[in-house]
């Protein structure tokens, strides 16, 4: 019996309006209403949009923040290339792509569109969640408004953790099961029935969208010299999860919802990284600083939870334990070992001799980067909460972590 | 750019043909999947060719 996610995928979400992919929300979900605000959808070249992007240092924001320029470089140089949009949103504590579809679906696909015509393209390929049905109906309903002249397919990705990876979209899109397998090239170079594919997330085609509409000058009059623009971030405490668009360079203290205060986050979503409160207090939005800081920004994720980091983590590699494809050998037999290996050190039965055995065991090797992520996690909880893993670990219960000091 | 052995993780089964032909560079786990310890020298390059070419599953390849 797989274990059941520790954040629940969201029903209900509260987003909030913001300075840029936000923007204007209050006026609805329509095409004619984002017409409105935007204005036609403007010819772009490829070479002016990547002029654009590369100045601008758009990076990828499904969590590797890997430089959109590359990207669409990489596919402009070989065969008729494929966008792909992937809504699938696999991380339950993340729902700003969800945000996106049920409040600018037209922006991302402006931007998968204005791309796909740049790249002239043979199609666009949006990928939905299979857990998340309003996101569905959302993007469902503006697909239908479009006429571009642009051929786009709909794919429904499984309800499964790994089935947003990039080669299980492709997978999906072949008719093949929605799993990763191994990658022997990029799907920049050779990707959908070989051709060279552009595949980013819901956030990064309405970045490129907003882009398009308000030009760099536009794109520029928020966030930093170095970050220009905005991210979107989802956080999840005791309430209902708020999705939140920043612009780089703010305080994350400033952002934080009530509650937040004073306590440990997890950044960055199940693959990622613990902050303890300084930590978070004084980091800044940005790609850079905050890998600098070891809680890489990830695809925007902050959960705030009521018990001890080291139980929640616990749970969340009982979680991701229970999402393997079940296919690599390294994965499906080392995460549940990793898991109860977790569960041994939070009941205070283990030590973490076991579980650091098993991180390296399990490391960079399978398809995907699930064992690298879910490693990430456990390393992180060690490195960050040394003293409250000790204490768990000798039967003492939680430490000092919840009660720490601003 | 050195030559590497790469395992095709969905594809291998643990079967551990090899780690037996290339016990140097290739250990198993405790669930006898591969731990490829290194790059593939060039004492090596034959006995590396061997392992790819045994694996009844066709998952391991030298990049």
């Amino acid at each position: 019996m797989n274990a059941p996610t520790p954040v629940p995928i969201p029903t209900d979400l509260a987003i909030h309006p913001g300075p840029a992919l936000l923007s204007g929300i209050e006026s609805g979900t329509s095409l004619a209403a984002h017409r409105a605000q935007y204005g036609a959808l403007p010819e772009v070249s490829l070479a002016a949009l990547l002029a654009s992007v590369d100045a601008l240092r758009m990076r990828g924001r499904g969590g590797a923040a890997f430089p959109f320029a590359i990207k669409l470089r990489t596919v402009s140089e070989g065969r008729r290339p494929v966008v792909v949009v992937n809504m699938s949103e696999g991380e339950p504590a993340s729902a700003k792509d969800s945000a996106l579809a049920m409040t600018r679906p037209h922006l991302v696909l402006d931007g998968a569109v204005a791309t796909a015509r740049a790249l002239r393209a043979s199609a666009v390929h949006v990928v939905l969640p299979g857990d998340r049905a309003g996101v569905v109906a959302a993007m469902e309903e503006a697909i239908a408004e479009r006429s571009d002249g642009v051929r786009i397919h709909v794919h429904h990705a499984d309800p499964v953790f790994v089935a947003g990876q990039a080669r299980a979209v492709l997978e999906l899109m072949a008719g093949r099961p929605n799993l990763p397998v191994t990658a022997w090239v990029p799907e920049a170079v050779s990707g959908h029935k070989g051709r060279p594919t552009l595949l980013s997330n819901g956030e990064t085609w309405a970045q490129v969208g907003r882009l398009v509409l308000v030009g760099e000058g536009g794109y520029r009059r928020f966030g930093t010299d170095t970050e220009p623009g905005t991210t979107l971030m989802t956080f999840t405490g005791d309430g209902v999860p708020e999705v939140r668009e920043v612009e780089f360079g703010t305080r994350i203290r400033e952002v934080l919802p009530e509650g937040f205060a004073g306590r440990p986050a997890l950044v960055g979503g199940f693959h990622g990284a613990w902050a303890p409160w300084h930590t978070l207090a004084n980091a800044r939005v940005s790609v850079d600083g905050m890998k600098s800081l070891s809680i890489p920004l990830g695809a925007g994720v902050v959960v705030s939870p009521r018990e001890c980091p080291v139980t929640f983590t616990s749970r969340v590699v009982d979680y991701l334990a229970g999402q393997s494809a079940r296919r690599c050998g390294p994965c499906f037999n080392g995460l549940p070992a990793l898991a109860e290996s977790m569960r041994s050190v939070a009941s205070g039965r283990g030590g973490t001799g076991r579980v650091e055995e098993l991180a390296g065991v399990v490391v960079r090797r399978g398809a995907c980067a699930h064992p690298d992520g879910t490693v990430r996690l456990v390393r992180s909880l060690l490195a960050t909460f040394p003293g409250e893993v000790d204490a768990h670990a000798s039967g003492a219960g939680c430490g000092p972590a919840l009660e720490e000091a601003s | 750019m050195k030559t590497q052995l790469r395992v095709d993780w969905p594809s291998c089964k643990g079967r551990g043909l090899c780690h037996h032909v290339l016990p140097e560079l290739i250990d198993l786990d405790e669930w006898g999947y591969p731990i490829v310890k290194g790059p593939v020298t060039k004492e090596l390059r034959e006995d590396a060719k061997e392992a790819v070419r045994v694996c009844p599953q066709l998952a391991l390849r030298l990049t």
